[in-house]
């Protein structure tokens, strides 16, 4: 394999083997802490435009499957790991990680102390970029610095256009800002008849499907970059229809309610902290994956209920409207990758869908 | 259950001598959780027999009931002593078994005693396969169920729903039979008409066959509150059909997707809370690779081997969190010690590393036991390697259980192909060399992987490895290649071996050229925290994180894995060392790869290194650490050496057995003395016991004290063998052997040898002062001759001890006879009147395991 190097805008550069596509690539360097879920991990959109680095050492190793894809098309910028196989499980033997990233044009580099990094960035505040380059040169360096990322990352990846998946149950839109599978797995198994809509749908255009109930979905990003039309379009909607949001979702709906948001001092993807459901004062363990926080003080009391809360950095990760069947979670309720335990908010939207029949 | 908040008496049930299925990790989480009960103002009180026991050391002797580990003394303690509460968890499975007849007679009940950590409901059924079946089926997890069938055609109608391969096994059988794997209907037939002749009952059960599925484990924590916290998964590399205290077993788990991984976590949450375990609990799986279905296959709310390699490789203090949960705290009111940053129990580990257990198998002590690998577990100990890669950790793993002193690994290139294919299916003791062997000679990953059911990825990391060692071969003294080595876990004495050099030019090459290990935390956030942990295993990568300690270092070697011979005694003894280190003001470095061992818990030194004790990782320590003293176990001849040639101060301690003179055929007395300077203190006057025909030293593995002996022949023996010892000027703990000479068959002085770990641990006991320490401070300085002076050791004293060694005949399926020292795998210890513990027939083991076993009223 060729001599690759991460290099990152502090200057620094750490060489290793490259695997997957050839492209040099620029994007925002975070790291993964998850054990497991490499597939799922690559394939969310909400790593658009993200080099990520994986904290598991081992990667690889199950290859490319066909039931834990997040997205058909990933959109991560890389892969930095400390070591890579590069093996197909799958029924046909066809698909390792490797061949998987060329096939989307997306780079991979191994042999990196992906430890040191994942150390050495949490002491670092704010988004840094990275790029994974054939030659760490004064000129690598003068692109990476010169690179502007976009902020127009759900344009980017969440459908231009509706699409439906049918079942008999159920009548629920999704609105997609870089949907993930695993909402819609959920949905699927609670036999909801699904309309995917574009992020830019209105009001009017959600309402005018009659859904029993809407979700909004996980997506990469600011929700500051949307402007305000979204904002307008879950005002009008949960006052109608029950309504569950899921991290960028759920970032939208706080501040479609008058909360703010902060964007954290480091990104936080991982599935370890502490979860604590406040009404029963439960711990269970979700994945997250946030550059943004709901900043606390901001809740509007008369509007919105916080319903859950990070016990290790303190983060709002749920909401609920105290007039509305309308609620929000920060963490992926529907794990892939990672646990399950919030997996019955599903249920609880569905609850909420059928009280509003009466 | 009762209030916690009450508790003032707790009674541990101790895991016994070590034997197959348990070593030192019970004794080990013992000493954390009574320490953690300390803290609590809660009086903890223990019954073991284990003579090895460090958790002893840490108890008042009024609270030390050493006996034999057994109903009616548990009994008979609760009765005299009236615990408030009994804890079942720390002696392994025979411990719940206790407990629950206790409940059944009514004991527990009758004299008020909370069983902790678990309900008695929960008890009766870990010890009941078919209620614990019910319950699971209740919460619809899946379990492998047998159905009795009485007639062929009955079996026939159960075909469809089971499923081939399935196993026959007769209900009852009049001999000792085996399960039946049927993978046919005309196998099956074979398999029932056999066993219904076989059965007494003429009947025959079916049930689903998991082999050759993967088994996966995991390891949980819950409170009271039902607080749950997943703390490690982990995966055997061999399939179902092997135990998996014979598998090879990886962490995290490498083969799984999150999918199968999160359904097993999902699974291990139901079942703690529908068993209502406080504490820890760790479950087997076995999961079928083809379609995600598992099947749980065994529950035990209990410390293990698997919690053990858990806490490791995780850096979680299960003991100390799960003693707090025991008294009723939860999870998110544990305070954790300052190192873990956030101080909360609470958060579930991730970690960035891999680690990798092998087995050790006893059949070299033990050649006539059958040594092929199956369902009923045969290893003794086990070494775990851990790295950045699979390659690195299994490399590292595979280094340290080979036990070669120069670092290389052993060739298997001599087996016939068909030997190779036999010992593919039915796997030996030596099976990863042999797994290596096949790849070597042409297999292809898949093509092994169907054959032995072990996932291709291990096969292909396998191959990854003799890649590299091909580009070793292939471009000597090639710093690049150098490097590529060592970052997936070469050792340097195996470098050196195919270079044919020595390890000293393969370390001048690596310095030149500077590849250096860089040591990284073993931490539970896998970098999110700057954790302050103490475990540290090597690799070569960018950042190293491991700093000296500073001033006063004391480096003390491990022994590796458990095997048989005097390893549970080398436990005591060098946690017993490490504790006595650090009150003399050292700062404490520990390396080791004993997953199980005591010493190499957080709490009884500043600092681990789980490496493999091999000269080039011990070299690189140093070189970390700069230790002002190295303390190297006496069995190490070829490190010692090596070490003995640089500028280290080096001890060898606990002292080498073959510096001293030649050993004597026969010896039925030894005199202990410890000798400082010109004071030679006597210890004790024990006989030395070898059941059995042949009266050989190698066969004393029973001893007795004070001898039974005249009281002025004991002080005549002392004499005689403080003469001895001045003549030879020798130092430390010695033992002077006597036997029967000439026509009078008078004691005469046949040999003196630095005293065995076992002797010198049941003579700590048996006089109450810790000998181990005494040696140490002998070697650091800091013993003083007026606090040895004052040491007053009654050598006619009218309470008796005797220790006994046990093996592992029976679990290994071999004639019981009588064992040599090599073979010891523990030993049992018992203390009474001179009569009760009175020898009829010193040939006769049974009558030795009977007086120890014995019931103390």
């Amino acid at each position: 394999m060729a001599k690759r190097y991460l290099i990152l805008e502090d200057g620094s550069a750490y060489a290793g083997e490259g695997f997957g596509a050839g492209a040099t690539t620029s994007g925002e360097v975070i790291s993964n802490l998850n054990l497991l879920g490499y597939q799922e991990t690559i394939t969310d959109q909400i790593y658009h435009n993200q080099i990520i680095i994986f904290a598991q050492p081992a990667i690889g190793n199950v290859g490319i499957n066909h039931d834990s894809y997040e997205s058909i098309l990933p959109t991560a910028k890389g892969m930095v790991v400390r070591d890579v196989t590069n093996i197909s499980t799958n029924r046909l033997s066809r698909l390792s990680l490797d061949e998987f990233l060329q096939q989307h044009n997306i780079p991979g580099i191994s042999g990196i102390d992906t430890r040191h990094l994942i150390r050495k960035l949490r002491q670092q505040a704010g988004p840094r970029k990275g790029s994974i380059v054939d030659v760490a040169d004064a000129h690598a360096f003068d692109q990476l610095n010169a690179t502007v990322l976009t902020n127009r990352q759900v344009d980017q990846v969440a459908t231009p256009k509706p699409y439906p998946n049918p079942d008999t149950g159920k009548n629920v839109v999704v609105i997609d800002f870089g949907l993930k599978h695993g909402i819609l797995r959920q949905l699927s198994e609670r036999r909801c008849n699904v309309t995917v809509l574009p992020w830019t749908a209105s009001a009017q255009d959600v309402l005018n499907l009659d859904p029993d109930g809407v979700l909004l979905s996980t997506g990469p990003g600011s929700p500051l970059d949307l402007g305000a039309g979204v904002l307008e379009m879950i005002r009008e909607v949960q006052a109608e229809i029950p309504l569950f949001a899921i991290g960028l979702g759920h970032e939208l709906f706080a501040l479609a309610n008058g909360a703010e948001l902060e964007a954290l001092p480091v990104e936080y993807h991982g599935s370890s902290h502490p979860i604590r459901r406040i009404i029963t004062n439960d711990i269970m363990y979700a994945t997250q994956g946030q550059g943004y926080a709901v900043i606390a003080k901001s809740i509007d009391r008369d509007r919105l209920i916080t319903t859950y809360v990070d016990l290790i950095n303190g983060t709002v990760q749920g909401l609920r409207h105290r007039d509305y069947p309308a609620f929000s979670v920060q963490f992926f309720a529907d794990g892939a990758p990672g646990p399950h335990e919030s997996r019955d908010l599903f249920d609880e939207f569905m609850e909420a869908m059928t009280a509003r029949e009466g | 259950m009762q209030n916690l908040d009450d508790l003032q008496k707790v009674l541990i049930i101790g895991g016994g001598p070590t034997e197959i299925g348990h070593e030192t990790e019970l004794d080990s989480a013992t000493v954390q959780i009574i320490t953690g009960f300390k803290k609590h103002g809660v009086r903890t009180s223990i019954i073991d027999n284990n003579p090895f026991s460090v958790a002893l050391e840490e108890i008042q002797p009024t609270n030390m009931y050493v006996q034999a580990v057994t109903t009616a003394n548990v009994r008979h303690i609760i009765e005299k002593d009236r615990p408030d509460a009994i804890l079942p968890s720390l002696g392994g499975l025979l411990a719940i078994q206790i407990v629950q007849e206790l409940i059944e007679n009514g004991d527990l009940g009758r004299f008020g005693v909370t069983i902790l950590g678990m309900t008695a409901s929960t008890l009766r059924q870990i010890n009941n396969p078919a209620a614990l079946n019910a319950t699971l089926k209740a919460i619809h997890e899946p379990v492998i169920e047998a159905q009795i069938v009485d007639t062929t055609d009955e079996a026939m109608g159960l075909v469809e729903s089971i499923g081939f391969p399935l196993i026959v096994k007769p209900v009852s059988p009049r001999l000792d039979t085996n399960r039946t794997v049927c993978e046919n209907v005309d196998e099956m037939l074979n398999a029932l008409s056999q066993g219904f002749q076989q059965s007494r009952f003429d009947q025959c059960t079916l049930e689903r066959s998991v082999v050759g599925y993967k088994e996966v484990e995991m390891v949980a924590i819950r409170d009271v509150a039902d607080t749950k916290v997943l703390l490690c998964g982990l995966e055997n590399v061999d399939t179902i059909g092997i135990h998996s205290g014979d598998s090879i077993v990886v962490t995290p788990p490498q083969t799984l997707t999150d999918r199968e991984y999160q359904n097993l976590r999902d699974a291990t949450f139901r079942i703690a809370t529908e068993l209502g375990i406080v504490g820890v609990l760790h479950l087997h799986f076995a999961l079928n690779p083809a379609n995600q279905h598992f099947y749980v296959t065994k529950i035990a709310p209990y410390f293990s081997r698997g919690v053990a390699l858990a806490a490791r490789t995780t850096g979680y203090p299960i003991a100390l969190v799960t003693g707090a949960l025991l008294l009723g705290q939860r999870l998110v009111d544990i305070k954790l010690p300052s190192r873990y940053v956030k101080q909360t129990a609470i958060m579930e580990p991730t970690i960035d590393h891999v680690s990798v257990r092998i087995p050790l198998w006893p059949f070299q002590e033990v050649p006539d036991a059958d040594q092929h690998l199956d369902t009923a577990m045969k290893a003794v100990g086990s070494t775990v390697g851990v790295g950045r890669s699979v390659e690195e950790a299994m490399l590292k793993a595979v280094r340290s259980s080979q036990f070669s002193p120069r670092d290389v690994l052993p060739s298997v290139s001599n087996l016939t192909d068909g030997e190779m294919i036999s010992q593919l299916i039915h796997p030996l003791a030596n099976r990863i060399l042999v797994l290596i062997e096949a790849l070597r000679r042409g297999y292809a990953p898949d093509e092994l992987s169907e054959l032995t059911k072990i996932d291709n990825f291990y096969f292909v990391k396998l191959q990854h490895l003799l890649t590299i060692e091909q580009e070793i071969q292939d471009n000597p003294l090639n710093v690049d290649t150098l490097k590529r080595a060592r970052y997936y876990g070469f050792g340097d004495g195996m470098i050196a071996r195919i270079w044919q050099t020595d390890t000293a030019t393969i370390r001048h090459l690596s310095a030149e050229a500077h590849i250096t290990p860089t040591y990284k935390m073993i931490e539970p956030t896998a970098g999110e925290f700057a954790e302050d942990a103490s475990g540290y295993y090597s690799t070569f990568e960018y950042e190293n994180e491991s700093q000296p300690l500073g001033d006063r270092t004391a480096l003390v070697l491990g022994r590796g894995g458990n095997q048989l011979g005097p390893n549970s005694a080398a436990e005591y003894f060098t946690t017993e060392m490490l504790k006595q280190l650090k009150r003399a003001g050292y700062h404490t470095v520990l390396m080791n790869t004993n997953p199980n061992a005591i010493a190499i818990a957080p709490e009884f030194s500043d600092k681990q290194y789980v490496d493999p004790v091999q000269l080039g990782d011990v070299l690189n320590v140093i070189q970390i650490e700069h230790p002002d003293i190295v303390i190297v176990p006496g069995n190490r001849h070829y490190l010692t050496r090596e070490l003995g040639k640089l500028d280290v101060n080096l001890h060898v301690l606990p002292p080498d057995q073959e510096t001293g003179e030649e050993p004597p055929k026969i010896a039925t007395i030894g005199v202990s003395l410890f000798v400082h300077g010109q004071q030679k203190i006597a210890v004790g006057v024990m006989d030395m016991l070898a059941p059995g025909m042949n009266k050989s030293v190698a066969q004393v593995t029973a001893f007795r004290m004070p001898a039974e002996l005249p009281k002025a022949k004991r002080l005549g023996l002392v004499e005689l063998a403080k003469q001895a010892v001045s003549e030879r000027q020798v130092t430390g703990m010695i033992q002077v052997l006597f036997a029967p000479k000439g026509e009078s068959k008078q004691l005469a002085v046949v040999g003196v040898r630095p005293t065995r770990l076992t002797e010198m641990a049941f003579l700590s006991k048996v006089t109450g002062i810790n000998w181990v320490r005494m040696l140490t401070r002998q070697h650091i300085e800091t013993l003083d001759d007026a606090e040895l002076a004052k040491i007053k050791i009654d050598l006619n004293s009218s309470r008796v001890a005797l220790m006994n060694a046990a093996f592992p005949f029976r679990q290994l399926h071999v004639l019981n006879r009588p064992g040599t020292t090599d073979q010891e795998v523990g030993a049992t210890i018992a203390f009474g009147s001179s009569e009760a513990l009175t020898l009829s027939n010193l040939s006769d083991t049974a009558e030795l395991d009977q007086i120890i076993n014995r019931t103390i009223g």
